[in-house]
């Protein structure tokens, strides 16, 4: 019984392996761009990987090799992996006659593992194409093309330009994103919801819109920002804080080129005491009518306005060790 | 202006005269103090034009000055972007030339002989004192107290924002056009105060002179519009906007256009767009209001709804047709870069690369602006007191300006002069009220807060009550002399600042002995030299777009690429040659019949700003035009480094540029312990090898290297086989190749 079972395995798989063998090229390609129009792109197996990208084959393929289970921690992968489905189905949809002849294929390290390992893939997400080896399109080289993801996940369109231009004179189907609408819906609802407050609420609002006072801070607080660096983080993606390599947090980056999120905060907090100081020394000390109350009330100011200057300029020659000048209390 | 305490002290007894004169007395010695801080390069150095640009601009005045204006305007130079060429007359902005010609004939008029560049040299200087005087006057139109006007000219003066781009010889358009800029928007305030037809034509006069002097003339062309556009929506529109918006407009608009770098631009490309708009709009007000005195009340409710509507709707409608017909040309990618703040990371390497695009961070502002930074939101809430259209002028721009200056470093210039404007209305304020001399009496005080309770009526809280005085001496005195402290300090910083970053010429390069004496390495001008003098006249130079102007301007040859990015494919080109291996470099550099090639390596010296530090961009910028061809990522070890020592990859050490860089290196140091400076590491025992090239010249200090391309072998070999054959190698790989070529064989 049990010599049986092993014998019909065996001979199973010699079967299926030999009927694996013995497909041509574009047989595979019927099965494969058959799958793939069901769904596409095609999650392979390790098996129907080997099948995929054997030679010789007169059709080009693209497998993204990844890995999305979440013990692995690939946020790149995750990140990536839709757009590279919106670009498979895509490509796919817009060429069911197969006439680009590119199969799109997903393999994920769980089903795949050998095929990492023989391949020596240390990180993921991959993404190879294969270019035929025969046919009137073949290359010279049946070695597959990497695709270089030190730039970050791409979007779609990106890596749609970089699979085109590996397939000239093919047809190359556009990538149609999905309508997504659940944001039109709820933008729709947003905006009416808002005009709807806005005309019940216009008396009570009208005010706020032409008060100064709200404009005013308004635009203080929008050159605070701007002017303690705010677009730099925006634009460069800085980190909110950093270790300093022996366990504790670096509030401020070293150099004068560089700078933490919260770093800019700081800066723009102190700037803002400094400018508020300023205001109530300019304008609210001098309408105070009692002697008492304004004396307090400058010497309050006066001496924030001191010391937080103070502050600053030590913070400052932390980030540029050849500045030379100080004020007292922080020398 | 009696009532104001500081000049009831300054000229007790005196006549008006007398305090007018103390002002221009004042106002000469800022101009003088903002000539004078500019002039470190020149006492430190000497009278040289600086960087890169400038060399340009003094190359294109000195043809000016030789050829007349005409030839000028008409100018093609075939010096440049071989073997394009470049229309230069139609593709610079003529203002800066065409200023320091001016000055050059009338000095030659009044029988003074100036050499040109001295001219050059010192115009940024001469016009920094002009800018700090037409702070001056736009200052004093948005406060009564003269003593701002003061301050923030000599803000204006001496801040570092400003002297960054105008110390003496940086001959640039940036030099004469922060004048423009400050002198246009006075212009237009006293226009729009006055709603006066010549003010607004004089505004226009001075932007057109700023149209022909800088690029950032769009910042105008933006800000103008949007102060209307707020001015309009706050309520205020009046008939002095519509004539000061009208003709400044209209004539600004002609005079702009004859400029033939900009043509036809002002109608057709979309950061012009707002100003035109704005043009329409103030028409459609004009007319609704005549309708409006015309016809009664209720049939004008229906007139202006029909109106409104079917006005938006065209104007929506056209807009669409016009740009998909192509009629309105696209945003341009510079623009973009501003808003959309990746764009230009993904799309344009060319402007990423430039370290004027970079954002800013926080301790620029600082650097250059020092404690103006924290009095400028000061000032502008100041500005929201009163908020008379002229306010709303500084709160638009201060928005304006903050944001750009944020996005890039470039822009802190047309920021700093509303910081030092708002500033100075900031300090002012604090002295008038801290310098009276008189103290109040509180009974007197709080008689005079129960008569005014009522009337108060401005728009921000705090400025609801009267203002009572400061009653005590001691707290006067210490805010003044805390003021005269921050003051002090502000003028030592703006000179420190000044003479340690802003005063080099990076021309010459200056070092410090051990013994702490002054070196001045002076390897540029020692390279460009030796070109100028053992290469032929016509021997085409090719380098990174970096030193293109300073080859054409000190050298005198011709280039394949320069600082005028105009054209991107060019200079991918010759970043593929450099970035590419000699095989493959070579038939590039034949078919552009370069002579020489050019590069800059600090290795020797520490100097970090080489080409090897660079050369990431030359192979972005070579991608994005051959992505097949040239990879970034190939330049990167497997573990994500980018080295040049013996771990370097093979694309990199067979790079032009590496070997370029590197060749012969070694010689210099003992076996084994060639060290690159820059880099900071060991660089492998056996240098790189080049077959295609030969060393030419290198510098002293090694910073520049000239390489000469060689001719075809006389023997028809390839250049690898020749050079193999040199060093005695038998090369069998060479027989075999040249197999089936037997017929030529004899």
């Amino acid at each position: 019984m049990r010599l049986l079972t092993l014998l019909t395995t065996a001979l199973l798989s010699a079967a299926t392996g030999a009927l694996a063998a013995k497909k041509t090229s574009s047989e595979r390609f019927q099965l494969y761009h058959s799958k793939a129009l069901s769904t596409s792109p095609v999650k392979l197996s390790e098996a129907s990987y080997r099948e995929l990208t054997a030679t010789p084959r007169d059709y080009s393929v693209a497998v993204l090799l990844t890995a999305m289970d979440a013990r692995y921690g690939c946020q790149l992968c995750r990140e990536f992996q839709p757009e590279w489905e919106l670009l498979a189905r895509s490509w796919t949809g817009g060429d069911r006659k197969g006439e680009s002849r590119v199969v799109f294929g997903t393999l994920d390290f769980g089903d795949g593992r050998d095929v990492f390992m023989s391949l020596g893939l240390q990180t993921a997400p991959v993404l190879f194409f294969f270019p035929p080896t025969t046919g009137p399109h073949a290359t010279a080289s049946p070695e597959p093309v990497r695709y270089d993801f030190t730039g970050g996940a791409q979007a779609a369109e990106v890596v749609h330009s970089w699979v085109a231009r590996y397939l000239p004179d093919r047809p190359h189907p556009p990538i149609k994103r999905p309508i997504n609408w659940m944001r039109w819906i709820s933008t729709f609802v947003i905006l009416s919801g808002g005009l709807t407050f806005s005309y019940v609420a216009w008396p009570y609002v009208l005010p706020v819109i032409q008060s100064r006072t709200v404009w005013a801070a308004i635009t203080l607080i929008s050159i605070l920002l701007f002017t303690s660096g705010h677009m730099f983080n925006h634009i460069r993606n800085v980190p909110y804080v950093a270790g300093d390599g022996r366990g504790g947090i670096s509030y401020f980056a070293n150099g004068f080129q560089n700078q933490y999120g919260l770093e800019t905060q700081i800066v723009a907090a102190m700037y803002g005491i400094l400018a508020l100081s300023s205001i109530s020394l300019a304008i609210k000390v001098p309408r105070m009518t009692d002697p008492r109350n304004q004396g307090i009330a400058f010497l309050a100011w006066f001496g924030i306005l001191f010391v937080v200057y103070s502050l600053l300029l030590s913070i400052f020659r932390g980030k540029n060790p050849g500045y030379t000048f100080s004020l007292p209390p922080f020398m | 202006m009696s009532a104001d305490p500081l000049h009831a002290l300054a000229s007790a007894g005196k006549g008006e005269s007398t305090r007018g004169l103390l002002r221009v007395i004042i106002l000469a010695l800022i101009a003088g103090a903002s000539i004078a801080s500019r002039l470190f390069s020149v006492i430190r150095f000497e009278s040289i034009i600086h960087e890169f640009d400038p060399w340009f601009n003094f190359r294109a005045t000195k043809y000016l000055v030789a050829n007349g204006f005409y030839n000028f305007w008409d100018w093609f130079d075939d010096r440049t972007w071989h073997p394009l060429g470049r229309v230069t007359g139609g593709t610079l902005y003529p203002g800066l030339m065409v200023t320091s010609g001016a000055i050059y004939h009338a000095l030659r008029t009044l029988t003074i002989p100036v050499d040109i560049r001295n001219i050059c040299v010192l115009l940024a200087p001469a016009f920094s004192g002009l800018t700090a005087i037409a702070a001056y006057l736009l200052t004093n139109e948005m406060t009564p107290s003269s003593s701002a006007g003061l301050l923030a000219a000599l803000f204006m003066g001496i801040a570092p924002g400003y002297i960054s781009r105008s110390v003496a010889g940086s001959y640039d358009n940036e030099a004469i056009a922060i004048f423009l800029l400050v002198f246009t928007f006075y212009l237009w305030i006293k226009a729009l105060k006055q709603g006066s037809m010549l003010w607004g034509a004089l505004c226009a006069l001075f932007y057109g002179y700023m149209v022909a002097s800088w690029g950032g003339y769009a910042f105008i062309t933006c800000l103008l519009p949007l102060h209307s556009f707020v001015l309009i929506c706050m309520g205020r529109y009046s008939t002095r906007l519509y004539v000061a918006y009208t003709t400044w407009y209209a004539l600004g608009t002609l005079a702009s256009m004859q400029i033939p770098f900009v043509g036809f631009l002002p109608v057709k490309t979309s950061e012009h767009m707002p100003a035109l708009g704005i043009f329409g709009f103030l028409q459609l007000l004009a007319f609704l209001d005549y309708v409006r005195s015309a016809i009664p009340s209720r049939q004008f409710q229906t007139f202006l709804w029909l109106f409104a509507g079917g006005t938006f709707g065209i104007g929506l409608l056209g807009l669409v047709i016009a740009t998909s017909a192509g009629v309105i040309a696209p945003w341009s990618g510079r623009f973009y870069s501003l808003w959309d703040t990746g764009y230009a990371k993904i799309h344009i390497p060319i402007i990423a690369s430039v370290s004027e695009h970079q954002p800013t961070a926080w301790p620029a502002f600082f650097f250059d602006l020092n404690m103006l930074i924290w009095l400028f939101p000061v000032g502008v809430y100041l500005c929201f007191q009163q908020l008379a259209d002229e306010h709303v002028f500084i709160v638009v721009y201060a928005l304006f300006g903050s944001y750009f200056a944020g996005v890039m470093v470039r822009l802190m210039l047309t920021l700093t002069p509303v910081v030092c404007v708002a500033a100075a209305i900031a300090v002012s304020t604090l002295l008038d009220t801290y310098l009276s001399t008189k103290s109040p009496k509180p009974e007197e005080s709080q008689a005079a807060e129960a008569a005014e309770g009522k009337k108060g009526k401005s728009g921000l809280k705090s400025t609801s009550k009267p203002v009572v005085g400061i009653y005590s001496i001691w707290g006067r005195s210490m805010m003044v002399s805390a003021l005269a402290v921050y003051l002090l300090l502000f003028v030592l910083h703006c000179t420190w600042v000044t003479s340690n970053a802003y005063s080099s010429p990076s021309v010459v390069l200056a070092s410090r002995l051990p013994d702490g004496s002054q070196h001045i390495i002076d390897d540029y001008r020692e390279a460009y030299q030796w070109l100028r003098q053992n290469t032929r006249e016509d021997a085409k130079i090719m380098s990174w777009w970096d030193y293109g102007y300073q080859i054409g301007g000190m050298a005198d040859r011709p280039t394949l690429v320069d600082n005028n990015t105009w054209n991107n494919t060019h200079i991918a080109t010759v970043g593929k040659a450099m970035s590419s291996s000699e095989e493959v470099s070579y038939p590039i550099m034949r078919q552009h019949e370069v002579d020489y090639v050019l590069v800059v390596f600090g290795g020797l010296l520490g100097y970090s700003g080489d080409d090897i530090n660079k050369f990431l961009w030359m192979v972005r910028i070579a991608e994005g035009i051959w992505p097949d061809e040239v990879s970034e990522r190939s330049f990167f070890t497997p573990r994500g480094e980018y080295r040049v020592d013996g771990e370097a990859t093979e694309t990199m050490k067979n790079s032009l540029m590496y070997k370029m860089s590197y060749y012969n290196y070694n010689t210099l140091f003992p076996p084994g312990k060639a060290v690159d400076r820059v880099r900071g590491v060991h660089l492998p025992d056996v240098g790189p090898t080049l077959s295609t090239m030969e060393e030419a010249f290198t510098s002293e200090n090694w910073i520049i290297r000239i390489y000469k391309v060689k001719d075809l072998d006389n023997l028809g070999r390839d250049h690898m086989s020749a050079a193999a054959f040199d060093r005695g190698q038998k090369k069998k790989k060479a027989t075999k190749k040249r197999g089936p070529r037997l017929l030529r064989v004899e």
